[in-house]
């Protein structure tokens, strides 16, 4: 750009004191109207959590993790339990692994159902805020009748699952999945539906994949540009039940820009997700036993000292790619190195390169469309 | 997107092959590591970079492995023919250097600003060697480095005041 436009430019700092902005700032240049330069900025939301991995015990870990990503708890603290998992060689009881993948999945829907609220709220747009979140109040009922909590789950511990299946869990997850079934219709038609909505996501925040692939993007914003990257299909834990469940990587395919996502399309990705969710929960419900073991005996001891070693798990999360990398010493009680790797890292990065041109209000239309969450950049 | 597929293996043979100094260790299932030397990294990132077009630069990290010594780690996913690549290298000294790649992935420049200020480790011609996380008052600490104490010596050097000792239980006697 030439000099003698930078004349009028004009510093915003967006956030942190931003309600759309929540543990993050990226100070925006602006001519005019339009965004020149962007330059997301980190650490706001910084709890050294990798160094705190290094004291925590192998049973421990995973409640450090779940404070990541409060809207995925569970996502978030499995990885953990997988890299443990795959170091001591523990094997997970049958039972348990089809819990897991129904507690995954419903964690999944649960960060929809919130995703939507946070999107449209910072759009303007209240109905489609507060009807989502009504229903994702039965979705977090659900939760803490199985765990006692609404949010940080800590639900998987090596070797299987801590709390099991009650009638009453199976009633509330039965009434959270039919009321989003009963929903959707209604949730589709007002938001995809909605012609200021359409106007105000179309064609912005505009992508390939060969370019989100370089930033690192993963999740539903390269699915909604046509990629059926899934780890759910492509690299499976060995300890979750996705192999039982007949289901499809939900993807957008737009004819108008094929290899390519707009805000509109991973908008509507979301939708897919939610659906493929609830649909992997029906399928899993009736193939759970009634009875057997939902941890395995051998575990506690196991986990607590892990041989030398390094694993690396690794699970679809609801905002794409999250792994956890795992080094330890011999007999070690804690771990010598972990490495967090959150999707937004990547999501949040992209916006460097994604946001100049825009103009200043669809800032937040293409910030909201990726979805970052702070805490996984942060850690 | 390519549509022939090729595995873990191949790929490592073909980087070997242009590198001998690449040292390979396969990983379970379609994993590999390959161990590179320093001053190739660029080479082989460039390389994977050709051969693999739908790589995701998913991961890079620093190890102290201490004694100054240093293990760096990258890590990359091709989805259609589900090959996880771990590449590693050894690094050591005080200081110790390597090239940035972030050219080449930029998904891995703000990795590589967290390695920095959590190790130690220079990226030579890194675009953009700010502090990512830490406050300005860490610079130069590398808090990540296992010789980072993280215990109440530290209070002294930061002029925190000790926390108050906890009130005993039943209140404290008269």
């Amino acid at each position: 750009m030439s000099p003698d436009i930078l004349e009028d430019a004009m510093e915003l700092w967006f956030g942190p004191q931003h309600v759309s902005a929540h543990g993050w700032a990226a100070k925006l240049t602006l001519v005019g109207d339009y965004v020149v330069e962007c330059d997301p900025n980190a650490g706001y939301f910084h709890r050294s959590a990798e160094k705190v991995l290094e004291f925590k015990n192998f049973r421990q870990g995973a409640l450090v993790l779940e404070r990541m990503c409060m809207l995925e708890a569970f996502l978030a603290e499995y990885p953990y339990v997988a890299a443990v998992e795959k170091l001591a060689e523990i094997e997970v009881p049958e039972r348990a692994k089809i819990m897991r993948t129904i507690m995954m999945e419903l964690s999944r829907l649960h960060s929809v159902q919130f995703w939507w609220g946070q999107f449209n709220a910072e759009l303007g747009f209240f109905t489609m805020a507060l009807w989502p979140w009504v229903d994702r109040e039965y979705t977090l009922d659900a939760f803490e009748e199985l765990t006692g909590s609404r949010h940080t789950v800590s639900y998987a511990s090596p070797g299987g699952v801590k709390y099991d299946f009650t009638d009453k869990v199976l009633t509330q997850i039965n009434r959270a999945v039919n009321r989003f079934e009963d929903r959707l219709p209604k949730f589709r038609d007002m938001q995809m539906g909605s012609p200021t909505f359409r106007a105000r996501t179309k064609d912005i925040g505009l992508y390939d994949v060969k370019q989100g692939l370089k930033w690192g993007l993963s999740g539903p914003p390269i699915k909604a540009c046509g990629v059926p990257m899934d780890l759910r299909k492509d690299d499976p834990d060995p300890n979750l039940a996705y192999d039982m469940v007949d289901w499809e990587v939900p993807i957008i395919e737009n004819s108008e820009h094929p290899g390519q996502s707009d805000a509109l399309d991973r908008m509507e990705q979301r939708f897919k997700e939610a659906e493929v969710a609830v649909e992997i929960i029906k399928q899993l419900l009736p193939q759970l036993p009634d009875s057997g073991p939902i941890i395995n005996p051998k575990a506690r001891g196991k986990a607590n000292r892990l041989p030398e070693g390094e694993a690396y798990g690794r699970v679809e999360g609801a905002r794409g790619i999250t792994t956890l990398w795992l080094k330890t010493q011999e007999k070690a009680q804690t771990a010598y190195r972990a490495k967090i790797r959150g999707p937004c890292i990547a999501s949040y990065y992209a916006l460097k390169d994604l946001v100049p041109g825009a103009k200043f209000a669809d800032f937040i239309v293409i910030f909201g469309s990726l979805d970052p969450y702070p805490g996984w950049w942060d850690r | 997107m390519s549509e022939t597929k090729t595995s873990a293996s191949t790929i490592g043979r073909q980087i070997i092959n242009k590198y001998p100094d690449v040292q390979s260790q396969p990983l379970e299932d379609n994993k590999i590591e390959l161990i590179v030397p320093g001053e190739k990294i660029r080479d082989v990132i460039t390389m994977i970079d050709e051969l693999l077009d739908d790589a995701l630069p998913e991961s890079a990290f620093g190890i102290d492995l201490e004694n100054d010594q240093y293990n760096l780690i990258y890590i990359f996913w091709s989805y259609t023919n589900r090959i996880l690549l771990q590449l590693r290298v050894a690094l050591e000294g005080e200081k110790p250097e390597i090239d940035s790649v972030c050219d080449i992935f930029p998904g891995f420049e703000w990795h590589e600003r967290e390695a920095r200020e959590m190790f130690g480790i220079e990226f030579r011609n890194h675009p953009d060697p700010r502090l990512l996380l830490l406050p300005d008052e860490l610079d130069g600490a590398y808090p990540m480095r296992k010789r980072f104490k993280t215990d109440q010596s530290r209070l002294q050097e930061t002029g925190i005041k000790p926390p108050k000792p906890r009130p005993k239980p039943g209140g404290e006697d008269k």
